[in-house]
């Protein structure tokens, strides 16, 4: 990671072991990591704090990950933002209503550490 | 007493009241069925949370063990056993191994997850004759379950069970499905838009 700034990830998934594996999958690339476990704990963090990525699920309860992310870009401070969505899902589909909602791009799980630290620093 | 008298002894009176149905009855296992499920997958994600805990502590201790390797003084280093450093990337390796195989159950809860769903929409499906008589509300069925399966592991067994030939999925044809499973073991596809 260039700079002495620490860049801070946002990571959004409601289940605590994945949260745990991007964790200190991130930390371990000396990342600050907050986390959040849907959609709207996400959107109360993201406008209380300066975040430089978001990485989020999209099946969660209460506000999905596509969601999130349209509300995020519609906040002057998130329009450019990068935000991955990692998930499950790898249907053309749901991929493209990532897409539409201002993804910059899209994982399937399981994610490799090394790649999914290599997307990160591309984007960032 | 034999095992056998001994299980007949064991086996519940069918109570046949009033508002007995073979529909409820059907909706009755089918609900049994998911919650045996749902117990099993709560039992399991405490399971999975100790050894996420745990890995991660050990993982934190390895990391820290690390930093105090590299931060020793030249000379120090020096007389280090060089099969420590080679050990500490060793574990580095391991330790992203780990972090994908610790996904698969997570995937596998997500999956497990849908099909408790299934069994609880069939269930409430099954308790209506007049629906279950009408082909159209199969079809709707069929919708609603296709929808849910959303990972292309799901899509491809139902595509197998109800579009294909099914019979003997299980037994008969694991070979073609193990190859995919271990093709998609490695990690997923990114696509940047």
């Amino acid at each position: 990671m260039s700079g002495a700034h620490q860049q801070t990830i946002l990571a959004v998934d409601d289940s605590a072991s994945m949260r745990q594996m991007v964790r200190f999958t991130l930390e371990g690339a000396g990342y600050k990591v907050v986390q959040a476990a849907d959609g709207m704990e996400a959107l109360e963090l993201a406008r209380g704090a300066s975040v430089d990525l978001v990485l989020t699920d999209v099946n969660m309860p209460r506000m999905d990950g596509i969601a999130l992310v349209r509300e995020l870009r519609n906040l002057d401070s998130y329009k450019f933002v990068p935000m991955l969505v990692l998930t499950t899902e790898s249907g053309q589909e749901t991929k493209m209503r990532g897409k539409q909602a201002g993804a910059t791009g899209w994982i399937v799980k399981p994610f490799n550490p090394e790649q999914l630290l290599a997307t990160i620093s591309r984007v960032l | 007493m034999s095992a056998s008298t001994a299980d007949t002894a064991l086996m519940p009176t069918l109570k046949l009241s009033e508002d007995w149905t073979p529909e409820g009855q059907l909706g009755l296992m089918l609900g049994l069925c998911e919650a045996q499920m749902d117990s099993a997958i709560q039992e399991s994600d405490q399971s999975i949370d100790t050894l996420v805990r745990a890995f991660t502590e050990l993982v934190e201790t390895a990391r820290a063990v690390g930093s105090l390797t590299s931060n020793l003084p030249a000379e120090v280093k020096a007389q280090l056993d060089p099969s420590t450093q080679n050990q500490l990337a060793a574990f580095s390796n391991q330790m992203a191994a780990a972090v994908v195989a610790f996904q698969f159950y997570d995937k596998l809860s997500q999956r497990l997850g849908h099909v408790r769903y299934s069994l609880s929409t069939l269930a409430q499906f099954a308790c209506s004759r007049s629906q279950m008589q009408q082909p159209e509300q199969w079809t709707r069925l069929h919708s609603t379950l296709r929808r849910l399966y959303r990972t292309q592991e799901e899509r491809e067994v139902f595509q197998v069970m109800m579009e294909g030939d099914g019979s003997g999925f299980v037994h008969a044809s694991p070979a073609p499905l193990s190859a995919g499973t271990n093709e998609r073991a490695a990690p997923g596809e990114i696509e940047l838009f």
